[in-house]
């Protein structure tokens, strides 16, 4: 590259920041912060393109507040604290956001919120941050996610299998931070409700035999085995070999257990009493509408947390939008739009939703990814339903409460 | 854009930069003055910031501690347990030579992650560890920022009088004759691979205080923090392009790599978002290529090593 191609190169970029950065009193800037580079980048540029397909929407019907456009600054957190800091400083600072969605990952999140948006009294709605460790941020009710915490499956688990009268289990769980933090969520809900953990242990990935866990467990004396691992790996090894050697009678797995390789390996008439639960938000409108409108904008509603994403910017929107654009009112704005009761808004209905805010009518809005009734800290309880063989495929048998 | 936002996004970068410029400063002993290559800096950065974590915050059911000690006492147990695991690798790997020495450390830098990430009574595991206090934390944003670049400033400053004064003395001048030619040391009688080890151990400490001034920083670690690329490769991206050395050529380093960094996506953020986004994935490229642009036309970096004027002969 010569000197000239050089010099203009530098002048189109200049130019550029000239042409862009116009000033309207009435637009609102909003930082959304994800893991572009660093271990996750193949997953979040679906995700930012799901959050701005929603903030296209408002922009589209009608914008935000008097008219104002929603301006997007796209911030790297790259997946870790350093990061992550960095982007949310500059984005509460200079860009002077009064909201963000994301960072994406648990560590950014954490990060992201201890030391800048919650000391600078920025809201911040994470669709992909599932540590539970998020919960226990002291957030001056900042800190929302549209995600639900690793610890509602396997809590939802335990009660489910309580109130279908399972009072004692076996668990193996694949010892990495998925297996482990259903594991534990698991045990301590199963517990607490009366029941018994007759053998409890983790296991590595990948070995030929786990016969040798498999006895150890089945030597407490419980009939029915919860595996949390994937159905796809080493999921299914422990699930044939607990089979062939008629350890347990009963197996029930999490999501990653509903997998069609089990039934296609195994064989339906194998599996009559294996259960899965697994997250559902299939079929409902408001999905629908997200999966229209942004395969419509060239995206892939398959790819994991776009639906969260999503989520996360349209309620971002509509807090502000609530809120009449004053910052200390966004948390309560958002509690009030996302939860019932309320008139229902779906997905991509900006234009509908903002006349019922002009309006002073209380909102309720159905996300692509569920309901969004927030609890206290900020959570949402996945929806899980617990699911058993049928044919090739899975049939929900129930909904997980 | 206004006075305010910038002034506090200026004192973010400074902490940063101050946390970073003592990492440098802690690769600087090891590699500037004593040639010990270490490509496991972000493991003891890692050592330094759960020690601090375990000893200072509020107690949690799943993993070892929340002893909430004072502050200081994290401190100096970031930096005691940094340099106590330091030793024993020293004390094996030392033995080895230059690039030897790196693939060793890179290797314990992974040990120490995984140990991290899979040994949850320890460290919390993948969860990580919340409820570090920050000192001055409960003042407001912008008081307490500035509030804890003093802290770091202070220490940054102490950092840096403590080495240089070690440097300049006869230990300095030691460490240079054993990193220029070490037969030649050994030869004056100087007991090579215990000096190694002290320089290895010491500049370990530093990176130690360094991750605890990480962690109280962001009240939180996860293991996520350990990345290779942000806690060992921009260190000696840092020191090179400052100056190995030299120490203050670390901390200009620091500043000159971080501000780059983090300044640069300003710049492209004024793009149009499409273009912003995908300019961020340039700031990686940017860092790699100001490091090949230092090396090709300035080895010796921004502040090189100031070479020790020789007594005048009597």
């Amino acid at each position: 590259m010569n000197k000239k191609t050089l010099a203009s190169l530098v002048g189109a970029v200049l130019g550029a920041a000239v042409l862009t950065a116009p000033a309207h009193a009435q637009n609102v800037k909003v930082g959304l912060l994800g893991g572009i580079t660093g271990p996750i980048a193949a997953m979040a540029p679906s995700m930012l393109d799901a959050s701005r397909l929603a903030f296209n929407q408002v922009n589209e019907q009608g914008g935000i507040l008097n008219g104002g456009r929603l301006e997007v600054v796209v911030g790297d957190s790259a997946c870790n604290p350093q990061n992550a800091t960095d982007a949310a400083t500059k984005a509460v600072n200079i860009d002077r956001v009064i909201a963000t969605v994301g960072p994406h990952c648990s560590g950014a999140v954490l990060a992201a919120t201890n030391s800048v948006a919650v000391p600078a009294g920025v809201l911040v709605v994470t669709p992909s941050g599932t540590s539970p460790e998020i919960t226990r941020i002291n957030d001056r009710d900042l800190v929302f996610r549209t995600v639900p915490s690793d610890d509602y499956q396997g809590r939802a688990l335990a009660r489910t299998l309580k109130a279908r009268g399972i009072t004692k289990v076996a668990v193996a769980y694949l010892n990495n931070d998925y297996g482990k933090g259903l594991a534990e969520s698991f045990k301590a809900e199963f517990e607490a409700g009366g029941g018994t953990i007759a053998g409890y242990s983790g296991h590595e990935d990948g070995k030929a035999s786990y016969r040798s866990d498999l006895a150890q467990l089945a030597r407490g004396g419980a009939d029915t085995l919860v595996i949390f691992d994937y159905g796809d790996g080493t999921g299914l090894t422990i699930l044939r070999q607990a089979l062939e050697n008629n350890f347990f009678k009963t197996f029930i797995g999490a999501d990653g257990m509903k997998s069609e390789a089990v039934i296609r390996s195994l064989g339906a008439a194998n599996l009559t009493n294996f259960f899965a639960s697994a997250p559902v938000g299939e079929a409902s409108a408001s999905l629908d509408a997200f999966r229209t409108a942004f395969s419509a904008a060239g995206g892939n509603p398959d790819a994991i947390f776009t639906t969260t994403s999503y989520d996360a910017a349209f309620l971002v929107a509509l807090a502000i939008e609530k809120a009449g654009g004053d910052r200390s009112k966004l948390a309560e704005a958002l509690r009030a739009v996302a939860s019932a009761p309320g008139e229902p808004i779906l997905p991509g209905e900006w234009a509908k939703a903002k006349k019922l805010i002009a309006e002073g009518k209380d909102i309720d809005y159905k996300g692509a990814a569920g309901d969004h009734e927030f609890d206290r800290a900020g959570d949402v309880p996945g929806q899980y339903a617990f699911f058993k063989v049928s044919g090739n495929t899975y049939e929900a048998v129930g909904e997980m409460k | 854009m206004d006075i305010v936002g910038l002034a506090n996004y200026a004192v973010f970068m400074a902490i940063l930069i101050g946390i970073y410029a003592l990492l440098a400063l802690g690769l600087n002993i090891q590699w500037g003055f004593s040639g010990l290559f270490n490509a496991g800096i972000a493991g003891f950065f890692a050592i330094g910031a759960y020690t601090s974590a375990i000893i200072t915050s509020i107690p949690a059911a799943h993993r070892l501690g929340g002893f909430e000690l004072p502050l200081l006492l994290g401190w100096a147990g970031a930096m005691v347990v940094a340099a106590a695991i330091a030793w024993p690798i020293g004390k094996i790997c030392l033995r080895f030579r230059a690039d030897y020495l790196a693939i060793a450390t890179i290797g314990i830098a992974e040990i120490i992650r995984l140990v991290i990430r899979t040994e949850g009574w320890l460290t919390g595991g993948v969860r990580g560890i919340t409820g570090v206090p920050r000192p001055f934390g409960d003042l407001p944003y912008m008081q307490s920022q500035i509030a804890y670049l003093a802290i770091v400033i202070v220490l940054v400053l102490l950092a840096y009088l403590l080495v240089e004064r070690q440097l300049k003395a006869p230990w300095g001048r030691m460490m240079r004759a054993i990193r220029d030619n070490e037969n030649a040391a050994a030869a004056m009688g100087k007991q090579i691979a215990a000096r190694r080890l002290q320089a290895f151990v010491f500049g370990s400490a530093l990176m130690g205080l360094a991750g605890a001034l990480f962690v109280h920083f962001n009240r939180s670690i996860t293991p996520e923090a350990i990345d290779p690329m942000i806690a060992t490769f921009l260190i000696w991206i840092m020191l090179i392009l400052g100056g190995s050395g030299n120490n203050r050529g670390a901390i200009l380093g620091a500043a000159v790599i971080w501000i780059i960094w983090s300044v640069s996506e300003l710049l492209t953020d004024r793009l149009p978002t499409e273009l912003a986004i995908q300019a961020k994935y340039v700031r990686v490229f940017i860092i790699g290529l100001t490091l090949q642009l230092v090396l090709r036309f300035r080895p010796e970096g921004i502040l090189p090593e100031r070479q020790p004027v020789p007594p005048p002969r009597t």
